[in-house]
């Protein structure tokens, strides 16, 4: 909701500064940002009350005191013999409707209407909508405007379940389907009720004769209509909100007021239809208890000058105005009470928690598989459940981001395949991947079961002793046998031949229920708790990697670990990755050979040949300067 | 030539995998918890209406309950919960007070776009005991962010909105940008709640939070795009060994 600075200035006493009037709506809660003079608020869901000038006002009183500039119409208006029937009382237990007719049509708006639009940027549409529109916004109370020539019958507000089409006054078409609450002449719906209204009995800035309707709408008649028929209107986001229940005639006489600063009406008439009068709610008055829930020690005169300046009224019992439907409770209470006070002025009191002791629980298996896995140089992935296939066991969700997203996967394998394909784009050639998520299936009920996935495929790894074998069956089955029974794990290879994909190595996949994984993994070892690095992330580069291997030539055994600590010392910012992959001891010769891998990458570009050279003279120059050390055919 | 006999020497580094970064947080973020005395508990990722949204206060016409928030399930029979909640009242259905539990894992919600996935992750805990307050409240908030973000971390209390504690709060730490960025939300456990639950709130008072594990570890390991979490792309994953 926008709200323009100099408005709100208006319904204020005090005139704060923006900065001040900022600070003080985030510390009650109300979230927003300032653009200008204009904020931009948005209100938590239960304050529905605070969505106008003068609800915000209201919630501000106690800081900046509260003016009631707004200035209506008390004249004694006639009864209006209005030809309208309620069927649907629960869902609008409260309606007034307001009929006049104006001398002219009006072109000009008195500078405060005017603003209106022009400052937050709405839209006009017609003189009478124009009005309800600004009146909404001051008051936080919508009000329909239909043309009085195009009411023929009797208006009847109903709820009603069929499909039928409607066009709404914006001229778009709306199927309407299901139950939804409408206002119909003749049984053709006129009005989707406190949606939007009908094209067929809108105004113009022709309209002299109009009638104006102002309801309170149950919440819960009107919540999700807006989204199921993408009708993202004010008067919906007010009404699902809650509106002030007994604020219908002020508002109506606030409308005769603004018309009257426009031109002459020439009659009026007016009528409310109660079906029920809103509820009045009363709590105790128990300052003890509101200090219990706080930990404070709040005296009952601040605590009752707080809620008074919120409008509550004080008599024997607190009386809960009639527009903080968000109020039943001391607890309600307290949080007002917290919220005058400011939350950040309530002072911290320490509590030791009293809890009993800790069980090992399933989590601690979970966190040795984990374990386990990394330390053998799997990376752990995890994948959303989103699958496209489907059988009689799978779980469907019934609304899904997509048709492609419709089921809950079934195993883990798809995504984790997906994942291997996606890195083998990205030219790695050495993957290891693992998963532990649940799935689901139906049978009966909806059966939960913690699965543990991994997938391999290429190199071995990076190390002298991996770096040349290829990851297979075999490798894999000696990893799970170490600590998983063979009963418990069925090793599969992946034929590549479905897959969109041109490499060759063998890709093996095994899925195995947690459960069936023996409590002892946690027993094998003690577990070495391995502290969190929160070392900052580097953004990937999108640019491709260029690969350089060289082979050291070390004659003199004893410089070997120079030259590896002067390998691995080796940093440049367009430098990804260094590794030692080969390690060879000439026997004959008594000489050493190291195998060494350097992975460029820049962020900002692709390398050229030329940098790349440039790069790597330098690199190395610090370590073929070493004594006994060369790179042949360099 | 033959392989050098000392090849797997501790210099030569061995080829370490990695853990997902948000496993790394969540379980970082429970041990806090577990140490302070909140027991960890698990539930299913399945929920029902009831333990999702009913026993929570979450009234059905509130706006998370619609079809365009939640992902329902089996016609409408199920869902997969939006939040770890529904664990807490499960596991205080089986409880009696003094209470602390801690529940973390992947909660779903029906949007998809840069600032929001389908599915996240949750950490929430609960202490209900006699004599709670919000001050008791603000106290552990303060450690709990305390250990996460150090002990000079800027803090403050906003007052918000959530069906299932009362009062509510959600709670701003200050970057070193200078801007508020929320973190975590908070509050007194709605009488409601207890009373759904078989807890005398006459008698009973609790505490309740909550925050996103994603949120944290953008902020702790400076990743600024939360879709990266779920790409699988090891040049990521292997950032975090």
């Amino acid at each position: 909701m926008k709200i323009v600075y100099q408005d709100l200035l208006r319904f204020l006493d005090k005139q704060p500064s923006k900065e001040s009037l900022s600070m003080k709506l985030f510390d009650l809660g109300h979230e927003h940002e300032l653009n200008g003079d204009i904020f931009n608020l948005e209100l938590t869901p239960n304050r529905g009350d605070c969505l106008s000038l003068n609800g915000l006002a209201r919630d501000l009183k106690h800081f900046f005191g509260k003016n009631d500039p707004i200035a209506i119409n008390n004249d004694d208006i006639e009864e209006l013999n209005f030809d309208f029937k309620n069927l649907s009382p629960e869902d609008c237990p409260k309606i007034s409707f307001l009929e006049m007719e104006i001398a002219e049509n009006i072109s000009e708006y008195k500078p405060y209407l005017e603003n209106y639009f022009s400052v937050i940027g709405n839209n006009k549409v017609n003189f009478f909508t124009d009005v309800s529109n600004y009146i909404s916004y001051e008051l936080g109370q919508p009000t329909h405007c239909y043309d009085k020539k195009y009411l023929d019958g009797t208006l009847v507000l109903e709820r009603i379940e069929r499909s039928e089409k409607f066009l709404t006054l914006l001229g778009s078409h709306i199927n309407l389907s299901g139950e939804n609450c409408v206002f119909t002449i003749d049984d053709e719906v006129i009005n989707l009720a406190g949606i939007m209204g009908g094209e067929k009995t809108s105004c113009s800035n022709e309209t002299k004769s109009v009638v104006v309707e102002c309801a309170f709408f149950n919440p819960e008649s009107i919540i999700g209509k807006s989204i199921k028929y993408n009708l993202n209107t004010d008067s919906a986001h007010k009404f699902e909100r809650g509106v002030d229940a007994s604020s219908q005639e002020r508002t109506l006489r606030r409308f005769i007021k603004v018309i009257e600063d426009h031109t002459t009406i020439k009659n009026m008439k007016i009528k409310t239809f109660t079906a029920k009068e809103p509820p009045k709610l009363t709590l105790n008055i128990d300052v003890k208890k509101i200090n219990s829930i706080l930990g404070t020690k709040i005296h009952e005169n601040d605590y009752l000058n707080f809620l008074k300046d919120l409008d509550f009224r004080i008599t024997d019992s607190i009386e809960v105005p009639t527009h903080r439907h968000d109020i039943a409770s001391q607890n309600d209470l307290a949080e007002e009470v917290a919220r005058m006070v400011g939350y950040n002025n309530i002072a911290s009191k320490p509590i030791e928690l009293i809890s009993k002791p800790q069980e090992k629980n399933d989590n601690s298996k979970i966190s040795f598989i984990e374990d386990y896995f990394r330390e053998n140089g799997f990376n752990q992935v995890i994948n959303f459940p989103f699958s496209s296939k489907n059988n009689a066991k799978t779980v469907t969700i019934d609304n899904p981001l997509d048709s492609n997203k419709s089921n809950l996967r079934l195993s883990l394998k798809d995504t984790l395949i997906e994942n291997l394909l996606y890195n083998e784009r990205r030219q790695k050639d050495s993957i290891k991947l693992f998963e532990i998520s649940n799935i689901y299936t139906k049978e009966n009920e909806i059966k939960q079961h913690r699965n543990l996935a991994a997938v391999i495929t290429g190199r071995k790894g990076n190390s002298p002793n991996n770096f040349s074998k290829k990851l297979d069956y075999e490798y894999f089955y000696n990893f799970l046998i170490k600590k998983i029974p063979s009963e418990a794990f069925e090793i599969i290879e992946i034929s590549r031949s479905n897959l969109d994909t041109k490499k060759k190595d063998k890709i093996f996949f095994v899925e195995i229920d947690v459960e069936k994984i023996p409590n002892e993994f946690s027993l094998i070892k003690d577990k070495e708790e391995k502290p969190i690095s929160f070392k900052k992330y580097e953004p990937i580069s999108e640019y491709p990697s260029s690969i350089r291997d060289f082979s050291f030539l070390i004659e003199d055994k004893s410089k070997v670990d120079d030259v590896i600590e002067a390998l691995q010392k080796i940093h440049d910012k367009d430098i990804k990755r260094t590794f030692i992959f080969d390690l060879y001891q000439d026997k004959k010769n008594k000489n050493l050979k190291i195998g060494f891998r350097i992975i460029f990458q820049s962020s900002t570009k692709t390398l050229s040949e030329e940098e790349i050279n440039k790069k790597i003279k330098s690199i190395l120059k610090p370590i073929i300067t070493l004594k006994s050390v060369s790179i042949p055919g360099m | 030539m033959s392989p050098l006999d000392d090849k797997d020497s501790p210099i030569i580094l061995k080829d370490l995998g990695s853990l997902h970064p948000i496993n790394q947080i969540k379980d970082y973020i429970v041990k806090i918890l577990m140490d302070m005395g909140f027991k960890s508990v698990d539930g299913p990722e399945i929920e029902t209406e009831e333990f999702n949204f009913d026993m929570l206060n979450i009234k059905k016409s509130h706006p998370a309950r619609q079809m365009h928030d939640t992902f329902y399930v089996e016609n409408k029979a199920n869902l997969l919960r939006t939040h770890t909640s529904p664990v807490q009242i499960r596991s205080m259905l089986k409880s009696k007070p003094p209470i602390a539990f801690t529940s973390a894992g992947k909660v779903y919600r029906k949007d998809d776009d840069s600032t929001h996935l389908p599915m996240f992750h949750q950490i929430e805990g609960i202490y209900v005991d006699t004599n709670v307050t919000f001050a008791n409240l603000k106290d552990l908030i303060h450690k709990i962010i305390n250990e996460i973000f150090g002990r000079d971390i800027n803090i403050r209390f906003r007052p918000s909105y959530f069906p299932f504690t009362e009062p509510s709060a959600e709670v701003d730490i200050l970057s070193e940008s200078g801007k508020w960025l929320e973190i975590l939300g908070c509050g007194i456990v709605n009488p409601i709640v207890l009373h759904n639950c078989n807890i005398d709130p006459e008698k009973y008072s609790g505490l309740a939070f909550g925050l996103g594990v994603e949120r944290i570890a953008m902020l702790k390991y400076g990743v600024t795009d939360i879709r990266e979490f779920y790409k699988s792309n090891l040049d990521f994953l292997e950032q975090f060994k």
